[in-house]
């Protein structure tokens, strides 16, 4: 363990700690050990491609900063554009917000939840307000990295254009701002943990992580786009839902202090921005003690709803896989995939992504003609969600709690067939199948009911994609491995090699279409590759299996 | 020095509308080793959690060393040492780091700490993984590590829930063989076990908690007298009025045979 430099930042302010009755050198000795293992652990936004490495001097999160640093790059504009502050400054807190907040959520939440707090520190003997004061300056510290790399480089780019006073009142704000988004997100917890358990809360932590990775990536393609969009002729109408969207209070602090309009609406707001946040926190300190008693239920596994089997899902079930032991491994992939936050968090982002793309490219080419739109084919950019096949095909072998697939060696297999048509089975239906309706439910209101046929072929094409996936990529057993070993750089060289598989099928669907009924002569050679592979790929033993 | 090292007066606690304990009092004495047993649910754990501060909103008064723990002095914990019954540790760390921490948080100068530590975990046939992170080990590993931290501040009185949990036969022996010593040397402990026979050796006193009350209190000479039962085991079926144990199982065997 070593000494942190931001301790020692830390140290000027002990007289301060010391005389609200804090005993600095322990609190001191928690948050050095919190840091440690901070550091130990691979941020939300990191974890995308990043390995856990056992070099411990860095901080992994502060290196993840720079990818705030590089977002803060896009916000300069709003500062530049010109003096229209409420619009301009209201957006640019806007973005500010979401990100603190959904980073908050995502890579705070396991400081402000952090059970293990309970029983490791409360027995010893330090008092409830140092342990209660070191969560909170382990958060301040955190959220001020964040802030300093979220806002740093705009706000000097605003204090070269705009002045100080620019400056200062952008910086009280901010302050402002991370105090509302503190106490806005421990009241959430508060009101979630008083009325549900804390599984729910988990899965809310685990879906809020998976929209920031999605927002990530789709805010690479969106942003580099939006400044053509940018127009500053915008001019304010107040109305009374206004009010509810706090990043214009804070545009309107500017709006005031910088043009001088006083107008009643701003000062409102202006009220607000002052308020609410001092009362959030307000209320948050008057019920820690509840919050610390809530949080004892994270540990409580409350009673699940019963799931009943439906008799069509049963029904369908029994048309998709023949032998019983092809529906147990469908049933058991379903629910791993369902049920594994681990994965959820890797997998779906991808998964939304895949809805994304084709409509961000679409949009591209829309550019010169909408009634072109429907009469051409870039519906074959529907093909461009199969890429997603390889890359959660890699993830499906791994596991949170990989140990788990002892069971697979313990039971009496006689084969691994159904084991692996199963897993793939499970993966088509219930996490490709929904990507590809409403993709196809969006391309035939666009491109109308004509297209229907290569829909179908897009599907099939799908299927064999996977199977084409499995055949290529190294075998191993769904869910056994660690995603600690998971190394996704490793794989990129398969995975463009596998994406060229693609091309070659869009490409083969997109020649079929100058044939007379080419489409169905695309659909049976689709469908008969499909049958003999699928019997085919997954006689695999044991052998093959690589280990490690 | 008091010899009465702790005592619980009338102590009541509930979470919402189920109360967990209905009244309890005991006091001990300097020296002993309390086996402090029954049911799942029967509140064992409860206890000590308040006992440790973890746990508050209890009606009643809990004294430990002569003064009421309720008045916010947490000085009190200094002298206490406490193996939790599930081992929850910020296994990132490694054995030496966490080990040294907890030192540091009762203390200990953390050179003075990281020692002692080294020391005990070799003694204890651990001294490989001690600079390994604590998330490496295994279960026995753990508890070991546990009892390490409950131990490193030469405290007085100890809390032990389940404290030989995955540790192998050779262990326990060490381990059974720590707390006589320790209880001669003027240590109190305070055992909570589901493993009956080693709760009946090593003993000086038990108390059997059922339903949040206290169902028998006494060695276990004067329970065997009061019961007329053998082991401490089945006294225990007769104290917390389970006999249905045959009929279960029984069900419980031609249900695995159902196919």
């Amino acid at each position: 363990m070593q000494d942190s430099r931001t301790l020692k930042l830390l140290d000027p302010f002990e007289r301060v700690f010391k005389s609200f009755g804090i005993d600095y050198k322990i609190m001191r000795k928690i948050l050095q050990v919190k840091l440690t293992m901070d550091g130990r652990r691979v941020p939300t936004i990191f974890s995308q491609n990043a390995k856990k490495e056992n070099k411990e001097k860095n901080n992994q999160y502060i290196k993840s900063l720079w990818i705030y640093v590089l977002f803060s790059l896009f916000l300069i504009p709003f500062v530049l554009m010109g003096d229209n502050y409420l619009f301009q400054m209201s957006l640019y807190y806007g973005i500010f917000t979401f990100f603190v907040m959904t980073s908050m959520i995502s890579d705070f939440s396991s400081v402000l939840l952090d059970v293990r707090d309970r029983n490791i520190l409360f027995p010893k003997p330090v008092s409830r307000k140092t342990i209660s004061t070191a969560k909170m300056v382990h958060v301040t510290i955190y959220l001020s990295f964040l802030t300093i790399a979220l806002t740093g480089i705009p706000l000097i780019v605003g204090l070269f254009k705009n002045g100080l006073l620019f400056f200062l009142l952008a910086v009280i704000n901010i302050i402002l701002i991370n105090l509302l988004v503190v106490g806005l997100t421990a009241l959430i917890y508060l009101s979630i943990l008083r009325f549900f358990d804390g599984e729910k809360l988990k899965d809310l932590i685990n879906y809020v992580q998976i929209g920031l990775s999605l927002m990530i990536m789709v805010g690479y393609q969106l942003l580099i786009r939006s400044f053509e969009f940018i127009d500053l002729t915008v001019s304010f109408l107040p109305s009374w839902w206004q009010i509810f969207i706090f990043p214009m209070w804070y545009g309107a602090n500017m709006e005031m202090v910088l043009n001088g309009s006083f107008e009643p609406v701003y000062l409102l707001f202006s009220a607000l921005s002052l308020l609410i946040p001092i009362l959030s926190i307000w209320i948050y300190m008057k019920f820690t003690g509840t919050f610390e008693q809530s949080l004892q239920k994270l540990t409580y596994h409350g009673k699940a709803k019963e799931m009943k089997r439906s008799k069509a899902g049963q029904l369908l079930l029994n048309i998709i896989c023949r032998s019983p032991e092809e529906r147990a491994f469908f049933r058991f992939a379903g629910s791993m995939m369902k049920n594994e936050r681990d994965f959820k968090l890797k997998a779906y982002p991808s998964l939304g992504f895949s809805i994304v793309i084709p409509f961000i490219l679409i949009i591209n080419t829309l550019r010169e003609d909408f009634a072109q739109l429907s009469d051409s084919k870039s519906y074959l950019s529907i093909y461009f969600s199969l890429i997603i096949i390889p890359s959660i095909m890699i993830l499906l072998k791994y596991s949170g709690k990989y140990k788990g697939a002892f069971i697979y060696r313990v039971a009496p297999l006689k084969s691994l067939k159904p084991l692996f048509s199963g897993t793939i089975k499970a993966f088509i239906f219930k996490l490709y199948l929904p990507v590809y309706f409403i993709l196809s439910a969006l391309f035939l209101f666009i491109y109308g009911s004509g297209i229907l046929p290569d829909l179908i072929a897009v599907f099939i094409s799908a299927c064999l994609y996977a199977v084409i996936c499995f055949i290529v990529l190294k075998k191993a057993l769904p869910f056994s491995e660690s995603f600690d070993d998971y190394n996704q750089n490793g794989n990129t060289a398969i995975i463009i090699g596998l994406m060229l598989f693609v091309a070659l099928l869009a490409g083969l669907h997109f020649i079929s279409t100058f044939l007379p009924y080419g489409i169905y002569l695309y659909l049976g050679i689709c469908s008969i590759c499909l049958v003999t592979s699928w019997s085919l790929a997954f006689n695999v033993t044991w052998e093959k299996i690589s280990k490690g | 020095m008091e010899n009465v090292i702790l005592e619980i007066n009338n102590l009541r606690k509930s979470y919402g509308p189920k109360s967990v304990l209905n009244g309890v009092s005991f006091g001990v004495k300097r020296g002993k080793i309390i086996g402090y047993i029954g049911p799942n649910g029967a509140g064992k754990s409860t206890t000590v959690k308040i006992m440790l501060g973890i746990e508050d909103d209890y009606t009643g008064q809990v004294n430990i060393f002569g003064r009421d723990i309720s008045n916010g002095d947490i000085e009190y914990k200094r002298r206490i040492g406490y193996v939790p019954e599930i081992a929850e540790v910020y296994d990132n760390l490694t054995g030496q780091e966490y080990l040294t921490f907890v030192g540091e948080l009762y203390g200990l100068d953390s050179s003075l700490a990281s020692n002692k530590a080294k020391s005990l975990m070799e003694l204890f046939g651990i001294g490989e993984v001690y600079h390994s992170r604590i998330a490496s080990y295994s279960k026995g590993m753990r508890q070991k590590l546990l009892i390490i931290s409950s131990l490193l501040h030469d405290p007085e009185l100890l809390f032990f829930d389940e404290p030989i949990n995955g540790l192998d036969a050779n262990s326990v022996m060490i381990f059974k063989e720590i707390m006589a010593q320790l209880a001669e040397q003027g240590k109190t402990i305070f055992y909570s076990s589901h493993i009956m026979d080693v709760v009946e050796k090593i003993s000086s006193r038990i108390i059997l908690l059922h339903d949040g009350r206290i169902a028998a209190d006494g060695t276990f000479d004067e329970l065997k007298e009061q019961n007329t039962q053998g082991s401490l085991e089945q006294i225990f079926n007769q104290l917390t009025g389970f006999s249905e144990h045959k009929e279960l199982g029984a069900r419980f065997v031609s249900a695995v045979r159902e196919m």
